[in-house]
């Protein structure tokens, strides 16, 4: 696989989110810089409640209040979609940069037909007529291998499976061909036969139209088969990042390595054991003033460094592979590359 | 509460009581429920002490004096027979209390006892049970109450009776689909896994966790309740003249609104605080005890 | 489809059938002997022995019951005793008044109700939403006869823009209409208040689901996912509401009725209950029941219709 190196088509800078807690805001997304090129696959892995979610909705302006957006960019094509106008906002959501949501039982309206919602969405951007935007919803549920379109074009959510609503929703997010696809957890509530079919889909259809592909997910394997580049996220910050290979071969941050240890899987790295990571998942209320991971750390050993200073997020032994760890160099040369 | 939570406390049943002092107490800052109950506090209180604190006899006539105006004599002034208002409405109290707080016992009791009955035991009897409830919702409940007043006869006792009745089978409907949600849990499963009795079960198990929601009902029927007796004490066939109740005050003075507003105005103004208390308190509850439950109680309240 | 509405049907025969043996037994609701009970305490008892006779007192119970369903299946609910009309025929003639009534002040409650429901949901926690709330509970707190009064005091009599009493039939449909807004509009208010506070639940509890969220992240405009692609959601249970409070009007139109001095099925059943002319208040409620039942099935077959996950089931 290859990095794009054109300019990303995504860019986000900076984004910080709070939410008003009982003693001070509270910081969901926390300075998170990410970029996605065309026909890139990101990756963003962390367990659940690790803001990578939160994150694609502030980026979206969909943050639930009383949550909002305090600080950073996102830039679509060079334009800033925190500072454009509610109308532009939503003439770009949809069409140049579309979610794929997490639940397929939930996110279908279940009193609409599947044609009308893809319709919805078609002439929310276009000057479609009726007719037309049926049409054109028949051609796109045919692109998301859906048998008999022209049928079940007419079919309730209720008379779809689960692996059908899931496609059926990325019919609706890829009708309008976005440059910017982000796909939320879009296996987790699938069996794993069909959960290939999805993961295979999506990378057809950047195949054919080159948008850049943004994977939510919490399935290293899932990472590893599919993804271009990797982010890695704890607590609200990204931990490490870097192309796929890279981190998967020389994880830089101590969490990562955690990650890798505790999920079985025929992609871990070899020779490691399956170790649960000790301690329980951040609250995002309670953080240490330090490195949000110290307290689960085993790199971390009570040095004073990791608990009071918080590292910044900076290259390690190659300029694109970024750590947010001030001891990266002990994991360097405690597993050096083969 | 979560099947996790559940899972993790098979034979004891998480006490809905225990539950209920708890969110009563964290949530008193809920301003509908604190306002509620202060209202309730206020009325109950009221009622108690109406006879102690009244101005004059509630019923004493006085014909020198009928249709006096407001004063400092008479704060709301008296009506055609020269009877104090503010001590009729002040003793109106007792009867609109004493209504909402029988039907709701009466409705509750008997209401929760079919449906819970009804929805535990399932098959034929569960469906027998729903479409004899079906059937009384088919009745528009005032109307209802009135027939059945109008056949007992009127007094305190029929009004009752009749309101409970109107009642007992929403509470009923609630309940059974209240149980419906709490008879698949793993600690009735457990329970019956070692050897309780099937009644031990609802009573001990069911019934206590299935309240929450019920109570709700049943405030909200307490506020039903005094807008029933106050429509048929209105139309004369509930609690008979002489003895006030809000009701028959603004009867009384329904012929005097141009001329004497404030009798019909005030009786009415009583009605609303003691059934906005009553709602207060129900929707509050509501938000504490059972957010969930917000789209079930929607039907069949009114 | 068909299926379910065979359901529907089904169900509202069962129905029926069960409002016919309820009124049966309302009538054995009163304690000692209903002919007594009619013609009061003065009656010979030759005349208590003939109505004892044409009730069918004289007859077993099970007899009783089948002689009534037999007559009602056939339209003959009795006879007034104070008129000597056949109860059913009073009991439809004093109809239009009170569905005149109940129509009117329904269309003005769900033209109140329904969009302030909406407005306080998507503005959840504003100063509007707090204002709706607080004039809602206000409405389903005052007694709707007290409402009345007090809608005659200041339209009626400091305004003097609304007649306060009765409903002239004589002066054509401009006279009638201005008879009839009055009380439509007390009634409309009190049942916009239940209808404004259960759409404001229903919607919020829609506007909390995910297709929600997935429809403003197509970039679906606001306005189109709260009134076309929301509000199909929350309509079944804003429809409950209006069935529910439809029966209601048609209770609490004897109330409207006695406090407008209307004529309808509300005064009419008032007189008759004064009148102890029993046979009429039950065919009164026979027939109102079975009104009631009427609308909940068009209710639940339009159920069936807005949502596609009924009409499987």
């Amino acid at each position: 696989m290859t990095t794009s190196t054109t300019a990303p088509v995504l860019s986000i800078r900076g984004l910080t989110t709070t939410f008003p807690g009982p003693r001070g805001e509270i910081v969901i997304v926390d300075d998170v810089s990410l970029d996605v090129g065309r026909g890139e696959t990101l990756a963003v892995v962390g367990e659940s409640g690790s803001g990578k979610t939160m994150t694609f909705h502030s980026a979206l302006g969909l943050v639930p209040s009383p949550g909002r957006v305090v600080a950073g960019q996102v830039l679509l094509d060079g334009a800033d979609l925190l500072r454009l106008s509610p109308r532009e906002l939503r003439q770009r959501r949809g069409a140049e940069i579309a979610i794929v949501f997490q639940d397929p039982l939930t996110a279908l309206n279940p009193v609409f037909t599947i044609g009308d919602q893809i319709g919805e969405v078609l002439r929310a951007h276009t000057r479609l007529s009726r007719a037309a935007s049926r049409r054109r919803a028949i051609e796109t549920l045919e692109r998301v291998h859906i048998p008999d379109p022209h049928r079940r074009v007419d079919d309730f959510p209720h008379q779809f499976s689960g692996g059908m609503r899931q496609r059926a929703l990325i019919a609706m997010a890829i009708a309008l061909e976005p440059k910017i696809l982000v796909a939320d957890e879009p296996t987790t509530a699938l069996d794993v036969t069909v959960q290939a079919q999805v993961l295979e889909l999506l990378a057809g259809l950047k195949r054919e139209t080159g948008m850049g592909l943004v994977l939510i997910t919490h399935d290293l394997g899932v990472v590893a088969r599919h993804a271009n580049r990797v982010a890695v996220m704890y607590a609200g910050r990204v931990m490490e990042q870097g192309t796929a290979e890279r981190v998967f071969e020389n994880p830089r941050h101590p969490y990562t390595l955690s990650l890798f240890r505790s999920i079985p899987h025929l992609d871990t790295p070899a020779g490691i054991d399956l170790t649960p990571i000790e301690g329980v998942p951040p609250n995002p209320a309670l953080l240490p003033p330090g490195c949000a991971f110290e307290p689960r750390c085993f790199l971390a050993g009570g040095r004073d460094v990791c608990s009071a200073r918080r590292p910044a997020l900076t290259p390690s032994d190659v300029p694109e592979h970024l750590s947010r760890c001030w001891h990266w160099t002990e994991l360097a040369a405690d597993r050096s590359p083969s | 509460m979560s099947a996790e939570e559940g899972a993790t406390d098979l034979t004891v049943a998480p006490s809905a009581w225990r539950q209920l002092a708890g969110s009563l107490r964290d949530h008193l800052r809920h301003p509908g429920l604190a306002v509620g109950t202060g209202l309730l506090g206020v009325l109950f209180v009221v009622a108690l002490i109406a006879p102690w604190i009244a101005p004059y006899p509630p019923l004493k006539t006085n014909m020198s004096n009928t249709l006096a105006p407001i004063s400092g004599a008479h704060w709301l002034g008296t009506d055609q027979f020269g009877r104090d208002v503010l001590s009729r409405i002040l003793l109106g109290t007792q009867v609109s209390l004493q209504v909402a707080f029988a039907v709701v016992a009466l409705s509750l009791t008997a209401g929760t006892l079919i449906g819970a009955i009804a929805g535990f035991a399932g098959g034929w009897i569960e469906r027998i049970t729903l479409v004899i409830i079906d059937i009384l919702l088919a009745f528009p409940g005032f109307l209802f109450a009135l027939a059945l007043v109008a056949a007992r006869g009127s007094s305190l006792e029929s009004v009752i009776i009749a309101v409970a009745i109107a009642f007992t089978p929403r509470v009923a409907a609630v309940m059974r689909s209240v149980v419906l949600t709490i008879k698949p849990r793993p600690f009735i499963e457990s329970s019956r896994a070692i050897g309780m009795s099937e009644w031990r079960v609802l009573w001990r198990h069911v019934i206590p966790n299935a309240l929450p929601p019920v109570i709700v009902v049943a405030t909200v029927s307490a506020a039903t309740a005094i807008l029933a007796e106050a429509g048929l004490s209105f139309l004369g066939l509930g609690v008979q003249p002489p003895t006030p109740t809000w009701g028959n005050i603004i009867a009384d003075g329904n012929a005097l609104i141009t001329t004497n507003p404030w009798i019909s105005l005030s009786a009415g103004f009583c009605i609303a605080i003691a059934v906005i208390a009553f709602n207060l308190l129900g929707d509050g509850l509501r938000d504490t005890l059972d957010p969930q439950m917000k789209r079930q109680t929607g039907r069949g309240l009114l | 489809m068909l299926g379910y509405l065979g359901r529907c049907l089904a169900h509202l025969l069962v129905t029926v059938a069960g409002i016919v043996t309820v009124a049966f037994f309302l009538m054995r609701a009163i304690p000692g002997d209903p002919a007594q009970y009619m013609l009061g305490d003065y009656a010979t008892q030759e005349s208590l022995a003939a109505l004892r006779a044409q009730l069918g007192l004289d007859r077993s119970l099970a007899e009783q019951y089948l002689l009534f369903v037999a007559r009602a299946l056939s339209g003959d609910l009795g006879t007034s005793v104070a008129t000597g009309q056949p109860a059913l025929v009073e009991v439809i003639d004093s109809l239009p008044a009170s569905l005149a009534l109940a129509f009117a002040g329904i269309l003005v409650a769900v033209v109140l109700g329904v969009p302030s429901g909406i407005a306080a949901a998507v503005r959840q926690g504003t100063w509007l939403d707090v204002v709706i709330m607080l004039v809602a509970l206000g409405g389903i707190s005052f007694p709707v006869f007290w409402l009345g009064l007090a809608a005659i005091l200041i339209f009626a009599h400091k305004l003097a823009v609304f007649p306060a009493l009765g409903s002239s039939s004589d002066g054509g449909w401009i006279t009638a209409l201005h008879h009839l807004t009055l009380p439509a509009l007390v009634l409309g208010f009190s049942v916009a208040a239940y209808i404004a506070r259960l759409t404001r639940s229903a919607m919020l509890e829609v506007l909390n689901q995910d297709y929600v969220r997935v429809a403003r992240a197509m970039g679906i405009p606001d306005r189109r996912v709260v009134y076309r692609l929301a509000l199909r959601n929350a309509l079944v249970p804003i429809l409950a509401v209006i069935g529910v409070t439809f029966a209601w009007s048609l209770g609490n139109a004897i109330l409207i009725e006695a406090v407008f001095s209307r004529p309808g099925v509300g005064s009419t059943m008032l007189k008759a209950i004064l009148a102890r002319d029993y046979q009429l208040v039950q065919a009164g409620v026979l027939a109102l029941a079975t009104g009631v039942v009427l609308t909940n099935t068009v209710l639940d077959i339009l159920y069936g219709v807005i949502d596609p996950r009924l009409r499987a089931a």
